[in-house]
């Protein structure tokens, strides 16, 4: 018998959702060694607060403020698309995307001008972490964009769940970030 | 799914700012920083929390959704945790 995409194979849950969640389970895994290592290496060696003094809090801070609120554009994309408003899905899908587009650029120029100061990723321990945890993490937003710009280009949507899978994976992203922050930058 | 009601989005945006000034300032503080870096990881604790009980709908999936999002979350835990004795205690 076949199963369509809204059939429920665990009472209450759409399948596609636990395939999500467990997909994020391994993501929280992935970015969690890299935060665990950070956290360790980083009480054990006295902290690096000179190095870190060298990144632009107040660039991550407006970078931080940008996916907080791509967060907002795509779950609003989402109840649009629930309430059957293609047009309204359309306009906050895309915002999305250009906000997640805007991180990435900044991100962009953040990395151009600490590389032109000298910090590389062989600079030391704390510049290995950092490009590797951002870089990754920019990596995920690319994905992000990505699949929203494939439910965008895709036309009219009939099932508003995909977008609510979509949302899923760009939240997690948001939350990866909300945690980088004050790692990186703040403490 | 839609036969509950949504949470105010707007509103979930608007305390996620909020705390993200609130951690930006608590990095500011002066003196101690234990309080400081305590206060940091509150706000973006949650932050997290927000997003992931109203955004990412948390708060109405059934209890094998939050047992398939807090599992790793132990696990990380303990793997910070468990590393203490060798990176950090050992200094």
């Amino acid at each position: 018998m076949a199963i369509s995409a809204e059939a429920e194979a665990i009472p209450g849950i759409l399948p596609g959702k636990v395939g999500v969640w467990w997909f994020l389970a391994s993501e929280i895994m992935l970015f969690g060694g890299l935060i665990a290592s950070f956290i360790v290496f980083r009480l054990g060696s006295g902290g690096w607060h000179g190095e870190a003094a060298h990144l632009s809090v107040p660039i991550a801070a407006v970078n931080t403020l940008v996916l907080l609120t791509s967060s907002l554009t795509m779950v609003q994309a989402f109840a649009t698309a629930e309430r059957g408003d293609q047009r309204g899905l359309r306009t906050y899908l895309a915002l999305t995307i250009l906000l997640g587009l805007a991180f990435l650029g900044i991100k962009a120029y953040e990395y151009t001008s600490e590389i032109l100061a000298g910090f590389t990723p062989g600079t030391g321990i704390f510049w290995s972490f950092y490009y590797t945890m951002t870089g990754l993490h920019a990596l995920h937003v690319l994905a992000g964009a990505v699949v929203n710009s494939i439910l965008l280009g895709a036309g009219r949507l009939r099932n508003p769940h995909r977008l609510e899978l979509a949302g899923l994976y760009w939240h997690f992203v948001d939350v990866v970030w909300i945690f980088l922050f004050p790692l990186l930058y703040l403490a | 799914m839609a036969s509950h009601g949504r949470p105010n989005y707007v509103a979930i945006w608007g305390w996620l700012v909020a705390l993200m000034i609130a951690g930006l300032a608590a990095s500011f503080l002066p003196g101690a920083r234990g309080l400081a870096v305590v206060l940091i990881f509150a706000t973006a604790v949650a932050k997290a929390l927000l997003v992931a009980l109203n955004y990412m709908h948390l708060k109405f999936e059934p209890r094998l959704i939050y047992a398939i999002a807090i599992v790793p979350v132990l696990f990380l835990l303990v793997l910070t945790v468990a590393l203490f004795p060798d990176f950090v205690f050992s200094r």
